[in-house]
């Protein structure tokens, strides 16, 4: 396939992952607004912007806040930092735009029902403000638009022919699902130690972002003890959120995609993602679960591979040099 | 009746007028025979559920993307064609005139592009003005001797027709990206889906294979004439005001959409980046102009094209439609000769007309046309979608005086034409029928054989009493039914 496509489809399919994200995450920082201690709260934002590499706006998060009126401003503010800023290219609205004009671009090999999908739920979107939501249940504009990031993922599940096309969807999906876990990971891991007295509403609030709240229980408990959690979000193969099933996916589609070429650019990316998973198959298992610092350690040298990923996918498959393939011309 | 107590025709307040002939009815009033059933359906359907119809097929267009850009202060903004649910009918017999006049028009054009980048015969026997052809601004003197394969250097016209008292008449040859295939498309599909029971009783001749008659026309154009060859539609990008047609050309045809970035000359042949290696490319649909297709040969700024296009072109090794420098054929001041250059190359009288055209270049004509502004509609000749254009009659005084001051500054850069009774067809307008100027741009593809589909994408001039009916300056668009002949 056109490389400039592939390249299209992978960033569609990483901003709608984004998007989806996102929105799980202020809508959990917005159910945590409704009756959380406030220092609760404050630390809810900050394992956001943490997560997201990210000051607000107006400057630092400042801990330690005791006025209800302030905070409920601070929510509006940092709300609208997250969904609506220009300048903030994580902001939902950010991410929709982005992957409908990727969607432009790689219109004629996507499916009509993924254009569809995607730009009713952009057009429907643009021109709204915070504060045409915030009054009237600002909790169902996200929902919907996570949602929509669901529903578009079921639909290219649905409609894509399983050629390459199809592949560099689940690279830019799983590599942005595991990237945005490793790092609200590493984040939540930082403000949430698992040797305090932990709270069940916290480390439930990761599982629903991380869409895994429902499979924990049934797997587990719901009492959502914090080593059994980081372990089923990083190491558990049959959870789709987790980071072993995406790395297994971006394996598979390197696998695919590069078929049979042998050339360095393409040996790296697999090279690199096989590292990344011997990382959670042979190392992850035998760290002390209880040494926090161990655990970040680990996902964020995960969290390097997930970033390498897309250097290596650029210079193997989107805008390598021309000398490189001159061997496999096809006339 | 409706509830509110008034009639519920759609046709209640329609006005004949008689200086305008009408694509539904005769000066009496009375539909054209072959518009008589649409008329009686269109009459006995509550208005409201047309005008729902319409509303639907827009929000559809809208959620499906079916856009184009315009260019205003605020940067671009993507808008639908608007479509009039009414459609234009027109009979087998002027459908028969229009396909051999319009094939006959085309077979003229391209062997006068041979002509003038070969042996240029029709110059040196002084048909047509020497300075004319050379002087224009779209000649390419690059291509002086190239010879292509079948003599082909128009693959893709869209010819613009409109009806006056006199029939039909060609308003304008669209040689270089001709676009509005899609939406003649879109606006079949719409109406076939809201109009489905009138649409059977109308025996209405299909135009859903065009895109591929389109393939099959550019494979002509392989040079390795291999049955699968590798084709690509080339587009500026997706803030061209026909990006949506583009892509839906390409998916349509199931070809690659590339950019200029997304191809690179390599040995005199032309490859595609794709992920796994670079691959050969036969032909290129181009959908950017001859200005920007390679800076190596043309404007070197370009950022959109391929530097060695050209030069991998003229050794054969590639085909491209159009070719480049056809934009010499469709010059609104070369259009006037287009007439004499069937008579010339076809021995054949035309089958239709030109518009009458009067060229500032010439100093009679240049004091006619200053006499007579206020009559004449007056083109700039290097301008298209409508821009530049005064049109003489809805003009202020002062307006036409500024114009003729420009008219006087650079003659040669316009031409003038009488003020055309352009036909009128209903449109929906506030719930009713009420009369709009149109015209329509059939396809003409010339490969191998030449191919028309059995439609157009018909325009409407969407404001009340104009007569301007590019989708740039606010038309819209309608479908048009070619009607089957009778058994």
């Amino acid at each position: 396939m056109l490389s400039r496509d592939a390249e299209g489809i992978y960033w569609m399919s990483r901003y709608m992952e984004r998007a989806g994200h996102v929105a799980r995450l202020v809508l959990e920082q917005l159910d945590a607004v409704q009756d959380r201690p406030l220092g609760a709260i404050e630390r809810g934002w900050q394992r956001i912007y943490t997560a997201m590499d990210r000051s607000p706006g107006g400057g630092e998060l400042i801990a330690g806040g005791e006025n209800v009126d302030e905070m409920l401003l601070d929510a509006f503010t940092l709300v609208d930092d997250l969904t609506f800023e220009p300048s903030n290219p994580n902001a939902l609205m950010s991410c929709m735009a982005q992957a409908r004009e990727n969607a432009r671009q790689v219109r004629s090999v996507i499916s009509h029902e993924m254009w569809s999908c995607l730009n009713v739920a952009f057009l429907e979107m643009r021109g709204v403000r915070l504060q045409d939501i915030w009054i009237d249940q600002p909790q169902g504009f996200f929902r919907d638009v996570a949602s929509t990031a669901t529903t578009f993922s079921g639909i290219a599940d649905a409609t894509m022919y399983r050629d390459e096309v199809w592949h560099f969807f689940l690279l830019g999906r799983s590599i942005e699902r595991a990237q945005r876990h490793l790092a609200l990971l590493d984040a939540h891991i930082g403000l949430f130690p698992t040797e305090e007295r932990h709270w069940v509403f916290d480390w439930g609030s990761l599982l629903r972002v991380c869409e895994a709240r429902g499979a924990f229980r049934r797997v587990h408990s719901n009492e959502y003890p914090p080593g059994t959690t980081v372990d089923f979000l990083v190491a558990d193969p049959a959870l789709s959120g987790s980071i072993a099933h995406a790395l297994a996916t971006v394996a598979a589609a390197c696998d695919v995609i590069g078929g049979e070429r042998q050339d360095e650019p393409a040996r790296i990316v697999r090279r690199r993602v096989g590292r990344a998973r011997a990382l959670i198959t042979y190392d992850w298992p035998i760290r002390n679960a209880h040494d926090d610092a161990a655990t970040r350690a680990m996902v964020k040298a995960l969290l390097q591979a997930c970033l390498g990923f897309h250097t290596d996918l650029e210079q193997a498959y989107f805008r390598y040099a021309v000398r490189d393939m001159s061997a496999g011309q096809s006339r | 009746m409706a509830q509110d107590g008034h009639t519920d025709d759609l046709f209640s307040d329609y006005e004949i007028a008689p200086e305008f002939p009408d694509e539904m009815f005769g000066c009496d009033g009375e539909p054209h025979p072959q518009c008589r059933e649409l008329w009686a359906a269109l009459r006995a359907m509550p208005a409201r559920q047309i005008v729902a119809m319409q509303e639907q097929a827009e929000r559809s267009f809208m959620r499906d993307g079916i856009t184009f850009a315009v260019y205003g202060d605020d940067g671009a903004q993507e808008r639908i064609i608007p479509i009039d649910f009414l459609p234009r009918i027109v009979s087998a017999r002027d459908w028969r005139q229009l396909e051999t006049g319009l094939a006959q028009r085309v077979k003229a054009l391209n062997m006068f592009l041979a002509d003038v980048y070969g042996a240029a015969r029709i110059l040196n026997d002084g048909v047509i003005p020497v300075d004319m052809v050379l002087g224009c601004p779209q000649y390419r003197v690059q291509m002086r001797g190239v010879e292509l394969p079948h003599g082909i250097h128009v693959s893709v016209c869209g010819t613009d027709i409109i009806r006056d008292g006199g029939g039909f008449k060609v308003l304008e040859d669209n040689l270089r990206s001709p676009s509005g295939v899609s939406y003649m498309l879109a606006n079949r599909q719409a109406v076939k889906t809201g109009l489905r029971d009138l649409f059977r009783r109308h025996s209405v001749r299909g135009i859903e294979h065009y895109t591929g008659m389109l393939r099959q026309t550019l494979a002509d154009l392989s040079p390795r004439g291999n049955s699968d060859p590798c084709m690509v539609l080339l587009t500026p990008g997706i803030y061209n005001s026909a990006y949506y047609e583009h892509m839906f050309l390409a998916r349509e045809m199931g070809i690659e959409l590339v950019q200029g970035s997304d191809l690179l000359v390599h040995d005199g042949h032309v490859f595609m980046r794709t992920t796994g290696r670079l691959r050969q490319v036969d032909v290129i649909y181009r959908r950017i102009d001859d200005d920007f297709l390679d800076p190596l040969v043309f404007r070197p700024d370009s950022q959109l094209g391929v530097p060695g296009l050209f030069h991998a072109w003229r050794l054969g090794n590639v085909g491209i439609a159009n070719a480049p420098g056809g934009g010499v054929a469709d010059d609104k001041s070369v259009y006037r000769y287009v007439p004499d250059m069937i008579r010339y190359y076809l021995a054949e009288e035309p089958i239709l007309a030109n518009v009458e055209t009067y060229l500032c270049r010439d100093p009679e004509h240049l004091a006619y046309v200053l006499d007579n502004l206020d009559t004449l509609v007056v083109k700039m000749v290097g301008e298209s979608g409508g821009y530049g254009m005064l049109i003489g009659p809805h003009a202020s005084r002062a307006e036409r005086s500024a114009y003729a001051e420009r008219v006087r500054e650079d003659p040669a850069n316009f031409i003038a034409q009488p003020t055309l009774a352009l036909s009128r067809a209903p449109c929906l307008a506030s719930g009713r029928a009420a009369p709009r100027h149109v015209d329509l741009r059939p396809f003409i593809l010339q490969g191998r054989e030449t191919r028309i589909v059995p439609g157009a994408f018909c325009r409407v001039a969407l404001t009340p009493g104009s007569l301007v009916v590019n989708s740039s300056q606010g038309g819209g668009g309608k479908d048009l039914w070619v009607l089957d002949e009778p058994e």
